[in-house]
């Protein structure tokens, strides 16, 4: 495994009265070099980054250690008029310190500083909380939808306590999503039939041009092929899926090194989704990262709005894909498509959820492995 | 007039004033100051302007005795923006000139890029900066189509050159038009790595624009269209097979079927309008025939 080196930021802003909770503490430990200031919130820090000429790579350069007055824990908005999969999303990071062509994060957030919200404490029982409302019935979770699960591990040491906390509370299914091969940090953990590691993956063609920051793909397959290793259960996202000359042979090549990495009764589910943004998100992609095809592709407004490839050309997409998958060595490996329609659903899986729940309990660890649903 | 450090309007239109001057002479005197042994013009560039173009060549004058550059720039600017609405191009101008009169960037994007009713960011400086230094047909073309900021982004975005070819096709058209044309164009410069040049002069597109047959406006609509099966393949042959489909099947005219935006979803859609009984019993009749007919599955998708 290779050693994380890992991101720094080159100021870290602590929100005033934060000092003292003990994730503020491990991470000041962890970058004892970096300057530090102590601001009264956000605000303060919005107005110490004005002005440059990229703010988003100007919020993703600072880190902001505060306190999260807002929910932690939010159902997935998914996206209008597309079948959801009933995912909850933890915000604990806001922000990345990966830098994608296609990050929504770039319009979502702006420039805002990457921001880890310390008081912990509050995060376990808002979980907690929820969990008991759910009665038995089985709850995905993940961190890895306002920022890369594992990217700030190496300061945070987040991943230990987020392991340790869902073990004990096995009616979750709590999912660890990167692009990185930072799984130290992790490893000091015992896995847990509940915890699931997860890599996006991109051919190394797309991945070089348009996941800056983000381990090479070889790292974060053979990171998922020691976490397996490890008892892990793992899972794939192949999202977004890009098309672009020569991608039946680069995502070919890649599902091939997959299935070769990690056996697949150790993946937990396989995602699809192909890639999508809101037009707004367009000019930022541009002027951001003017080299960059991905606007330039055959994109048109979905039903939410947001472009996507014209449909034909998804649903053959994804046809080459699950063909791929299930040739080479997926056969019985769970699939789901992220915000995706009924029609793509049942045209290519021959499946068709009738409600979000139906994805969510064919990911669950009862489900899993089971041929019937798919 | 040759000192042109405080002038911030372009572009004048100057028939009307001068002919009113010529009439009944000039009304309000422009504004100088003293810049060694000669008068540097301040403000009233379009009343002098006029003066000239109306044969007019003594005028009085209101000298100023304000030696700080900035503060008196501020003040014009500050004037102007007070009686009437500046054009991206007179926007431009201004903050350059701001910037040789020792302005920073922080402080043009905190305090006058607001009070330009621009968006207060390093990026659309960058922009307005590209504006400045454009030749001059972009500026007038600016400045005349009062194109917002976006459209500008996607101008800038081509070189001098390109610019120049791109210009008397973007003059006839509306600006949602104008900005497909470029995004389409661009999209395909980009994606395919050929120059604008080549598309512009590769078949039915060159054909287009050479043609003596057609106006500008009629150009510039034929390239805008095969830009778009071009930068849109899968889609305008989707399109090309609907359309095709709905011509073998007879359609009555009083019915009409639609795909969903973009073939999105699947189904079709039907309306048609009717304003008696007799006439819904007619419609539906010809719905009952349509449906019955084998070509109506080739509306569909696959």
């Amino acid at each position: 495994m290779k050693k994380n080196t890992g991101y720094l930021p080159s100021t870290i802003f602590v929100e005033k009265g934060a000092e003292s909770a003990p994730l503020v503490r491990r991470v000041l430990r962890n970058c004892r070099d970096v300057p530090r200031r102590t601001v009264s919130g956000r605000r303060e820090v919005a107005e110490r980054l004005a002005g440059g000429a990229d703010p988003v790579a100007e919020g993703k350069k600072v880190l902001y250690l505060a306190r999260q007055n807002g929910s932690f824990v939010k159902p997935c908005p998914c996206t209008p008029r597309y079948i959801g999969c009933s995912y909850f999303i933890v915000n604990s990071v806001l922000n990345c310190p990966l830098d994608c062509t296609y990050c929504i994060l770039q319009l979502y957030l702006g420039g805002g500083p990457l921001t880890v919200f310390c008081n912990l404490e509050r995060l376990w029982s808002e979980i907690d909380r929820l969990l008991g409302k759910t009665r038995g019935r089985p709850v995905r979770i993940g961190t890895g939808e306002l920022s890369d699960s594992l990217a700030l591990d190496h300061l945070t040491g987040a991943s230990r306590e987020l392991v340790s906390f869902f073990r004990a509370r096995p009616g979750a299914l709590f999912e660890l999503k990167t692009k990185t091969a930072a799984v130290e940090g992790l490893f000091r953990s015992r896995p847990a039939e509940n915890i699931v590691v997860s890599w996006s993956l991109n051919p190394h063609a797309v991945a070089r041009k348009d996941e800056r920051g983000a381990a090479p793909v070889r790292d974060r397959l053979e990171a998922a092929r020691e976490a397996a290793r490890r008892g892990f259960p793992v899972g794939f996202h192949f999202d977004p899926l890009v098309l672009f000359r020569g991608w039946e042979e680069a995502y070919g090549r890649l599902i091939d090194s997959l299935f070769r990495s990690v056996p697949a009764r150790s993946i937990r589910w396989i995602s699809l989704g192909s890639l999508r943004f809101p037009p707004a998100l367009r000019g930022i992609m541009e002027a951001r990262f003017p080299q960059s095809r991905l606007v330039h592709a055959e994109l048109v407004p979905g039903r939410d709005g947001k472009l996507r490839y014209f449909k034909p050309l998804r649903l053959g997409l994804y046809r080459k894909m699950v063909e791929m998958i299930r040739n080479g060595g997926g056969a019985d490996v769970p699939l789901y498509f992220c915000m995706e329609d009924s029609e793509v659903w049942e045209r290519v899986l021959k499946w068709k959820p009738r409600r979000k729940a139906e994805v969510e309990l064919s990911l669950s660890p009862r489900s899993v492995g089971s041929k019937s649903i798919l | 007039m040759r000192d042109e450090r405080f002038r911030i309007s372009y572009f004048l239109d100057l028939e009307a004033l001068a002919r009113s001057i010529g009439a009944s002479g000039l009304l309000s005197p422009p504004l100088v100051r003293a810049s060694g042994k000669r008068f540097v013009l301040v403000s009233g560039w379009k009343r002098v302007l006029a003066c000239q173009e109306a044969g007019v060549v003594e005028i009085p004058a209101l000298v100023t005795d304000e030696k700080d550059d900035l503060k008196l720039f501020l003040a014009i600017v500050e004037e102007n923006r007070s009686h009437r609405t500046l054009s991206l191009t007179e926007k431009a101008e201004t903050l350059k000139k701001l910037q040789a009169l020792g302005l920073g960037q922080e402080a043009l994007i905190r305090d006058i890029m607001p009070a330009l009713a621009l968006p207060a960011t390093a990026l659309h400086l960058r922009c307005l900066n590209g504006l400045a230094r454009a030749r001059r047909d972009v500026k007038r073309y600016a400045h005349e189509k009062e194109i917002p900021l976006s459209l500008l982004e996607s101008v800038l975005r081509f070189g001098d050159a390109d610019r120049s070819r791109l210009l008397p096709m973007l003059f006839p058209l509306g600006q949602n038009k104008q900005r497909e044309l470029l995004d389409d164009l661009r999209g395909i410069i980009r994606r395919d790595g050929v120059t604008v040049r080549r598309v512009l002069s590769d078949g039915a597109i060159g054909e287009a624009l050479s043609s003596e047959a057609l106006s500008q406006l009629q150009k510039a609509d034929r390239v805008r269209g095969l830009l778009r099966k071009l930068r849109y393949p899968a889609l305008s042959a989707q399109q090309g097979a609907f359309d095709a489909a709905l011509r073998n099947l007879g359609r009555p005219r009083e019915i009409a079927i639609q795909p969903s935006p973009f073939f999105e979803d699947e189904g079709v859609s039907v309306s048609f309008r009717f304003k008696s009984a007799a006439e819904l019993r007619d419609r539906l009749r010809k719905l009952e025939r349509l449906a019955s007919r084998p070509e109506l599955l080739r509306l569909f998708r696959e």
